[in-house]
């Protein structure tokens, strides 16, 4: 227990002083408190004369406009730094250890691999929620500019970004324990982000009934359950909602039957069993490595 | 006398295809005993030192640490081990690396407040600010050495210990090694400075090719009125392809 405490919080020290992740948090925060202040002053500019030409739009209406607006760009902005921040993480955290040779010096003192494995893994989670978490709560207080009304949908894509961001971040881990980080992480981004993309997608055409080939729909639905299965939060449906909302009565739910709908109790299972699964190919990989 | 170290026919190669990188080598080392592994380059001698230290797997023989397989990692926790060209986190500082391993060695804090600024006043880093990343080689030759006293060893690997050092740095390293072989500690000391080996080691091995030329006491090795390099340029050159031929460019006259 002592080790692992040990190697989380020097690696969490390591991690702190990496100007890479700063520089992605910076980049992430500004861009939040940016786009938010600016949609603001652009509400305030538009709506001081009463109604917002040229359409005369209610300036209420104009403000949930610009509101959901923010929110999108907040959601996709939590996942690609998300992604980001794994990948820089993931890409550091072992493979410099054993890259430098800081590993010689490690593994030679008392600990065991399982501790070290335990240690670095719960440094790099905490690290990166910490990160998004941070993010999250920057974008949850520029929403109070706008009256709020999605925090709640912020907490459920926050809660999933970081949960698809630690599945990319174990596999670039043990990745990077046998081979060079680069590589590890294009291999990485190749699984998670196109092949698993791929069949996610092909998968839900045919459950949609876009694909009607058995043949297909049955291969599809077992190479699903092979792969890892994006967490996916009510946020996107209930942002999609409101949007249809502020488009008046023309509008219709036949817009929303295209949204992916939120992860299941099945998928937070598999989730559960996918990270436990990259976990324990870390650690394997951390124990097989000789120095 | 318990032996600290027992290595029986040890055998390592890294890939099926290669040829064995130790082959053979049997040795033990007993407390307050300070054993030389001398080599040329490729001899072996790290493959061996770190398989005892845990860090590579045998593919055959034995190796006993304090009686325990040097995997287990409660084998470990009496040896102090300087790597050849030691490397630390690089974004820590000098103290941060003592403190991460003094809590590796399941040191408790009073007992990390008490070593950390006296190792790193040993080892002339304890004004030292700045993080392992910006270190010469020999800082971080200080680093590795204070680190591997820290946990008071009763074995002290010191694989090539001083090769960035300067005589300063020796001379303090020698006289370490002479303290802690007194104190009873068992040091394996693996360097090609065949005069600091002959200075602080009672017995020694030579490697070649992965195998033992030559064990025995320093008396035994090297006989009365000759010296250790003699006798290790001697049992190598023999045992391995000459290498004294220059580059014909460096040996052609120079063209006008």
């Amino acid at each position: 227990m002592n080790g692992t405490l040990a190697v989380a919080r020097y690696t969490l020290a390591e991690l702190s002083r990496r100007r890479i992740l700063l520089v992605f948090f910076i980049i992430g925060a500004i861009g939040i408190v940016g786009l938010g202040v600016g949609l603001k002053i652009l509400y305030t500019v538009a709506s001081s004369s009463g109604n917002i030409a040229p359409n005369n739009v209610d300036p209420a209406v104009f403000n949930r406009f610009l509101e959901l607006s923010f929110v999108n760009y907040v959601f996709s902005a939590l996942a690609t730094f998300g992604l980001l921040i794994a990948f820089a993480i993931g890409m550091t955290a072992i493979y410099h250890d054993l890259d430098s040779g800081s590993a010689v010096s490690i593994f030679s003192k008392p600990v065991s691999r399982f501790a070290f494995a335990t240690g670095k893994v719960a440094a790099a989670v905490a690290a990166l929620v910490v990160i998004v978490g941070a993010l999250a709560l920057e974008a949850r207080f520029v929403m109070f500019l706008f009256g709020g009304g999605f925090e709640n949908a912020l907490t459920g894509e926050a809660l999933a970004v970081v949960g698809n961001s630690v599945v990319v971040m174990l596999i670039v881990l043990s990745l990077s324990t046998w081979m060079n980080n680069i590589v590890a992480a294009v291999v990485a981004f190749v699984y998670y982000d196109v092949i698993t993309g791929v069949i996610s997608f092909v998968h839900n055409l045919a459950d949609n009934g876009v694909i009607t080939n058995n043949l297909i729909k049955t291969i599809f639905d077992i190479v699903y359950w092979l792969v890892p299965h994006e967490l996916v939060s009510s946020a996107i449906g209930d942002v999609a909602k409101a949007s249809i909302a502020i488009s008046g009565p023309q509008a219709n739910n036949q817009a929303l039957s295209g949204i992916q709908p939120a992860s299941g109790a099945g998928d937070i299972v598999w989730w559960a069993f996918v990270v436990f699964f990259f976990a324990g190919l870390v650690y394997y990989a951390v124990r097989r490595r000789q120095v | 006398m318990a032996v600290v170290v027992s290595v029986e026919g040890l055998r390592k190669r890294y890939r099926s295809s290669d040829p064995w990188a130790v082959d053979g080598v049997s040795f033990a080392l007993e407390p307050g005993q300070a054993f030389g592994l001398l080599g040329p380059n490729g001899a072996g001698k790290s493959t061996v030192v770190k398989i005892i230290a845990g860090l590579l797997r045998p593919d055959e023989g034995k190796v006993q640490l304090f009686g325990s397989d040097p995997g287990n990692p409660t084998s470990r926790k009496d040896m102090g081990f300087a790597p050849e060209d030691p490397d630390f986190p690089k974004f820590l500082r000098a103290g941060e690396v003592l403190d991460y391993f003094a809590s590796l060695l399941g040191l408790d804090e009073g007992e990390r407040k008490r070593r950390i600024p006296e190792t790193l006043q040993f080892a002339g880093l304890e004004n030292e600010r700045r993080q392992v990343r910006q270190f010469s080689k020999g800082m971080k030759q200080r680093l590795g050495i204070a680190q591997a006293i820290l946990g008071r060893p009763k074995l002290l690997i010191l694989d090539e210990p001083t090769a960035d050092l300067d005589p300063l740095g020796r001379r303090d390293v020698r006289a370490l090694i002479d303290q802690l072989k007194d104190s009873g500690v068992a040091v394996l000391l693996n360097s090609h400075l065949l005069s600091e080996v002959e200075l602080v080691c009672d017995t020694v091995a030579i490697l070649a090719k992965g195998r033992v030329l030559k064990e025995g006491t320093m008396a035994e090795v090297v006989p009365e009125g000759r010296n250790l390099e003699d006798v290790f340029v001697e049992l190598v050159q023999a045992n391995t392809p000459q290498r004294d031929q220059l580059p014909s460019f460096i040996t052609d006259e120079p063209k006008a």
